[in-house]
């Protein structure tokens, strides 16, 4: 087996050897002949029996059988990772947003008790026409539709109806549109003569109408085009009417905006530089200032509020003046006690500092909140993105006690501050603000859950060595279903039920524990573990198969040889 | 004339603070209580105490109680709420009975227990671990490593020091966790003054300093909540923290610069005198320095600044436990008022000053006489506690093992009963038939007389530890020897710790001695005299050579290497006689190599050659 050559003393030329090698194998008796003569005489050794060979071949083969059907299917099952199946093209189709295309039919009805049927039919249909041409957004769909004459004195609207938006058609003096305050409707008042008749393709109605409408809705619609060209949504179905400053603006609104959240914790707090004042009536403030506001906002966000009172704090700024950079290092988070809640759902802390310190530069809140742009230019306070407000209260120094009446602005500046913080649009009268922040919280959270989804696959393919349990899969499944149902059901209260779902299990299932876990085994420790068990058992299984192979080979070509010879002769 | 100050101080304060705040302020207590002990120690009791009505609570305003505590509470359904972090060791032969009657310490580490409201043990045991979690967070200790194998649920012998109304009784689970491990340091501080209303920055608080803290003899830390009921008026929570620490006054008088502890000069060593050999260039140093001088300032390295301005005027800061014979020395504005014991001296503060004391060395013509009973009759003198427990291993080897604990009733004429509790680590399996009691000089086991009661929960493995409650008596002027063995188990490769080879500590006992009355058939009832906690212990445990698998892996090949790869090549190489064989020879590689070197050799000189022919 071995097919060395007999003597090595370098005397022999370069073209024997072949010829030696196969003299041994083969054994026959001339080979002697040409075997050069050394020092000693060697004899070689007597040929073997063919049933030798065979047997020979057999045990190397069985002990390969062996190793390959016991040995690697065991070493295979007992070292894998656990990977369960995720749908990753239609997890990666959600993050690049083919999957679903998000489209919010916002219907509006048309109340026109003064007009005929077929009259307020055209003028809906022109209308219509209007809004098509002036829009250039698909996903934002607005649907006119006629509501059933009613009395004029029922202005009541139904709740639980989808309708975004009513517009009451009033004949009036000239063409005017207010916003009722309290409750989704735009009151149009038209002189009678507007009215286009049933054959005319414009009018001048019709298209103040859409105007009044589009106006209305700019902001939400820019706020949405914003969100979804944040996100890998293709640009096909994008919009183009998006200045960068209005981008700017956008992103600064949303970056400083809390991420949504079913519950929010507010937390007031009073801190005093020194030992007074010690009380306060924020319980009696609370109710009266912004309790209104949080009960608004309760189909969207509930809240709990806790208050606490902490004298001695210093701030993380000493100076007398703050300017805008002292601003974002006042609170002083090594000492005051604002850790986050337990219980996962964040926290909104606003704080009213007891102080003598004023701020120097232009404060921060001003340039957001344009409807109160006044009271917050003046007011000393600041807001801080996706944390809360720091109001610095001045009161004399020996206040024992701040009376509800005194917590009045402070509580008012937090009220609008909330609003910002929870991403409230700013234009239009609150219910519309209302019902416009929860299209866009259901548009933002399956977008995020979308693109979490996304992420999700691409870690599942970056890392091939990670193991994913099966409840990842059943979050993705989960995940995927509600998103379909959110996506089919936008812009209403069932839309954004559904996308919280989601949201919620796309998170968990991508923070799953066990994931990261043996996520690091390095290499060497799998060399160290594999070489010393592998070496001793490998080396001579191998090299028995190489030479048995080598052998083989060398008895067929010897047998082609023989035949060869054969025919000659 | 100093009366006629405080008089007006008062009236001065009376009238410039708010009737609410007024009515208010009596919902903060802080006072600090300083006692000399023998052997040159000084025990410094901080105690702070503030209060929340339950409708405040509820509604999540806090205005002493700490907000992030609170929380916690509240998101855990915690209804009472005890936790230690304690240091060092009582030593109660010289220094006698503990401060609050042993209720305000804990075993070396961290100690926790609660009452939960809990349907199920399920729920109490989900609410366990969020409240666990929670507070390791706010107290920056290692409380989340608290797991079900270091809780357990003791039986008698805590009960709830706060009125729990009856009807709730029954959804209330006690589990109690101990982390004897556990370092207590700076980071536990922090967050404990954070909890004070007036935080470290006015009131005795500005005296705690970590690096005199943690430099103590002894030291134990506890916050203790709950609800308390009076008989007139609302339910209120009571938030009660507690700092009591015992510093040894030469070593806490070092300069903070210079901390190294050197010898002094021959001049100042203070000598021995009663010894025979006593000479000038001869000295026996006197092992400790009996009453040296001292002032806040250099044992605390700080003055008190002012006062809180919360606190309850009707409680006087500082409290100072000394015979009324020896003088003392305080700052301008305070007042001394001395006690009617006879054996303490309160003072008041001004609101802004600073505020120092100063207790000079007593006079030396008792010292000459008996260093000792002089010493005594310039302290007052220490209690006697109501018994003496000292716990340590016995047996050798590392299979077997042995506890036993020496519990000694110094009292010549009552007998003390209490409740022994040790909560063990699963691996120290215990032997429940060899708990033994006996009367020392006495042969003959009395265990029948002594133990009365057992309470016992074996371990499970990894799950659970074990928990063992013995309500036993010691009779009058003797000393009781409770032991048993247990047997060490072998852990598992990854559940040793990095120092393995430390040991393991095992959390103190817990013996709390109750009140003695007629009826010996409830002791659920029975209030709660006085409590104590051993030393924990240290279990070393047979740890494994942590580099085991790799050997047992190169072990294993070897040996497959021998066995395999010699039965494999029986079995496919054929054997022939020596002379038929190739040739064996150690040159065979160099020689090949040789063989090759020189081809190439020839290889290049041929093809110089051939250039130089083209030439």
């Amino acid at each position: 087996m071995s097919s060395r050559r007999p003597i090595d003393n370098g005397t022999i030329n370069d073209t024997t050897p072949s010829k030696v090698d196969s003299a041994i194998g083969q054994n026959v008796g001339l080979a002697t002949d040409d075997a050069p003569s050394g020092t000693s005489k060697r004899k070689l050794p007597p040929p073997e029996k063919p049933s030798d060979v065979r047997r020979r071949s057999l045990v190397i083969m069985s002990f390969w059988m062996v190793v390959l059907c016991l040995g690697l299917p065991i070493w295979w099952k007992t070292t894998t990772i656990y990977r369960a199946n995720l749908p990753l093209s239609e997890m990666l189709e959600w993050a690049d947003g083919k999957a679903c295309r998000p489209v919010f039919p916002l219907r509006i009805s048309i109340q026109a008790d003064a007009l005929q049927e077929q009259e307020a039919q055209n003028l809906l249909r022109l209308t219509q026409h209007a809004l098509d041409d002036l829009n250039d957004f698909a996903g934002h769909h607005l649907r006119l539709q006629l509501s059933p004459p009613t009395s004029a004195a029922d202005n009541s609207w139904n709740k639980d109806d989808d309708t975004a938006l009513i517009i009451r058609l009033v004949p009036g003096e000239s063409t005017t549109a207010t916003l009722d305050p309290y409750s989704p409707v735009l009151d149009i008042t038209y002189p009678p003569n507007t009215i286009p008749s049933a054959t005319s393709s414009s009018s001048s109605l019709a298209t103040y109408v859409a105007s009044q409408l589009r106006s209305t809705f700019a902001e939400e619609q820019a706020i949405i085009s914003y969100l979804l060209s944040n996100n890998s949504i293709p640009s096909d179905y994008r919009p183009q009417g998006l200045t960068p400053e209005a981008a700017e603006s956008l992103s600064k609104r949303t970056t400083r905006s809390l991420k949504y959240a079913p519950t929010y914790h507010l937390t007031f707090s009073l801190f005093t530089s020194g030992p007074l004042p010690s009380s306060w009536d924020i319980e009696a403030a609370i109710d009266e200032y912004m309790k209104p506001v949080l009960d608004v906002l309760a189909p969207i966000h509930n809240f709990t509020i806790d208050t606490q009172i902490q004298l001695y704090a210093t701030p993380g700024v000493q100076n007398q003046v703050l300017n805008k950079e002292d601003l974002s290092s006042f609170v002083n988070a090594a000492e005051w006690p604002l850790s986050p809640s337990i219980g996962g759902a964040p926290t909104i802390n606003f704080i009213v500092f007891v102080g003598n310190q004023t701020i120097g530069a232009t404060p921060q809140g001003g340039d957001k909140s344009d409807n109160d742009a006044a009271a917050v230019t003046t007011s000393p306070s600041w807001l801080i993105p996706q944390w809360g407000t720091v109001y610095l209260l001045s009161l004399p120094f020996d206040t024992t006690h701040v009376s509800a009446a005194t917590l009045k602005q402070p509580l008012l500046t937090f009220t609008s501050h909330l609003l910002s913080l929870t991403g409230t649009p700013q234009s239009g009268s609150l219910p519309l603000r209302l019902s416009t922040l929860a299209r866009i919280r259901s548009a933002d959270l399956l977008l995020r859950a979308s693109s979490t989804l996304g992420s999700l696959a691409r870690l599942a393919l970056a890392l091939p060595s990670m193991s994913i349990p099966s409840s990842v899969a059943d979050g993705v499944s989960k995940t995927m279903t509600h998103l379909r149902l959110a996506c089919d059901t936008l812009g209403g209260a069932e839309g954004l039920a559904h996308a919280r779902i989601a949201e919620a299990e796309a998170e968990r299932a991508f923070f799953e524990k066990s994931m990261v876990g043996q996520l690091y085994f390095p290499d060497e420790h799998k060399l160290a573990v594999y070489l010393p068990l592998l070496g001793p058992v490998g080396v001579p299984l191998l090299m028995g198969l190489l030479n048995e192979i080598k052998a083989w080979r060398k008895r067929r070509r010897e047998k082609a040889e023989q035949g060869a010879e054969k025919k000659k002769e | 004339m100093r009366q006629f100050f405080s008089f007006l101080l008062f009236s001065l304060l009376s009238i410039c603070v708010h009737p609410r705040a007024a009515s208010a302020s009596s919902d903060y207590h802080e006072q600090l209580v300083l006692r000399p002990l023998p052997l040159s120690a000084l025990l410094a009791s901080f105690n702070f105490r503030s209060n929340t009505t339950l409708s405040a609570f509820e509604a999540h305003n806090f205005r002493f109680f700490p907000r992030s505590l609170g929380q916690i509470l509240q998101h855990a359904g915690t209804r009472e709420l005890h936790l230690r972090f304690s240091l060092g060791r009582w030593d109660a032969e010289s220094w006698g009975a503990r401060p609050w009657d042993g209720a305000r310490e804990g075993g070396t580490g961290v100690e926790l227990w609660a009452w939960l409201d809990a349907e199920t043990d399920e729920e109490a045991d989900h609410k366990w671990l969020t409240l666990t979690n929670a507070l390791s967070g706010l107290f920056c200790a290692s409380l989340n490593f608290i797991d079900s194998t270091r809780t357990t649920r003791p039986v008698m012998s805590f009960q709830p020091e706060g009125d729990h109304p009856n009807s709730t009784e029954t959804n209330t689970h006690l589990l109690y966790g101990v982390l004897p491990h556990e370092v207590v340091c700076t980071e536990n501080l922090t967050p404990f003054l954070k909890l004070l209303p007036c935080k470290g920055k006015a009131g005795i608080a500005t005296l705690l300093d970590g690096h005199k803290l943690f430099d103590a003899s002894w030291q134990s830390m506890a916050i203790d909540i709950r609800p308390v009921c009076p008989a007139d008026g609302e339910c209120v929570l009571e938030i009660e923290q507690t700092i009591d620490m015992v510093l040894d006054i030469e070593r806490s008088k070092r300069p903070r610069g210079n901390p190294i502890p050197r010898p002094p000069p021959g001049h100042e060593l203070k000598c021995d005198t009663s010894k025979p050999y006593h000479a000038d260039d001869t000295c026996f140093p006197a092992d400790y320095s009996a009453n040296q001088e001292w002032s806040l300032s250099q044992i605390f390295g700080r003055t008190i600044k002012g006062t809180c301005p919360l606190t309850d005027p009707n409680t006087p800061p500082v409290c100072l436990q000394v015979p009324e014979s020896r003088s003392v020395f305080i700052s301008n504005g305070s007042l001394e008022k001395k006690n009617a014991d006879g054996a303490s001296r309160c003072y008041e503060i001004e609101p802004e000053a600073e505020f120092e004391m100063i207790l000079p060395a007593p006079s030396d013509a008792a010292q000459t006489e008996n260093k000792a009973q002089a010493e005594l009759q310039d302290l007052v003198k220490p209690e006697t506690p109501l018994l003496y427990a000292e716990r340590s291993f016995t047996g050798h080897g590392q299979e077997r093992g042995g506890v036993q604990t020496i519990l000694r009733n110094p009292s010549p004429d009552r007998e003390v009963e209490f409740i022994y509790m040790e909560s063990l680590p699963w691996f120290m399996r215990i032997y429940l038939h060899t708990i033994e009691a006996r009367i020392e000089g006495q042969s003959g086991k009395q265990r029948d007389s002594l133990i009365q009661e057992v309470y016992y929960r074996p371990a499970v493995d990894r799950a659970r530890g074990t928990q063992l409650e013995v309500r036993m008596r010691v009779p009058p002027a003797s000393t009781v020897f409770l032991t048993y063995d247990f047997e060490k188990s072998i852990l598992r490769y990854t559940e040793y710790p990095p120092d393995a080879n430390r040991g393991f500590d095992v959390a103190a006992a817990v013996i709390t001695i109750l009140n003695s009355t007629d009826s010996v058939s409830s002791s659920s009832g029975r209030s709660v005299a006085y409590a104590l906690r051993t030393t924990s212990l240290l279990c070393s445990l047979p740890t494994p050579d942590f580099s085991m698998p790799y050997n047992v892996i190169i072990f294993t090949s070897t040996a497959i290497a021998l066995a395999f790869g010699g039965m494999f090549n029986i079995l496919v190489r054929r054997f022939v006689a020596a002379d038929e064989g190739p040739e064996v020879s150690l040159g065979g590689l160099k020689g090949r190599l040789m063989d090759k070197l020189g081809k190439l050799l020839a290889l290049f000189k041929s093809k110089g050659g051939g250039i130089k022919k083209t030439e």
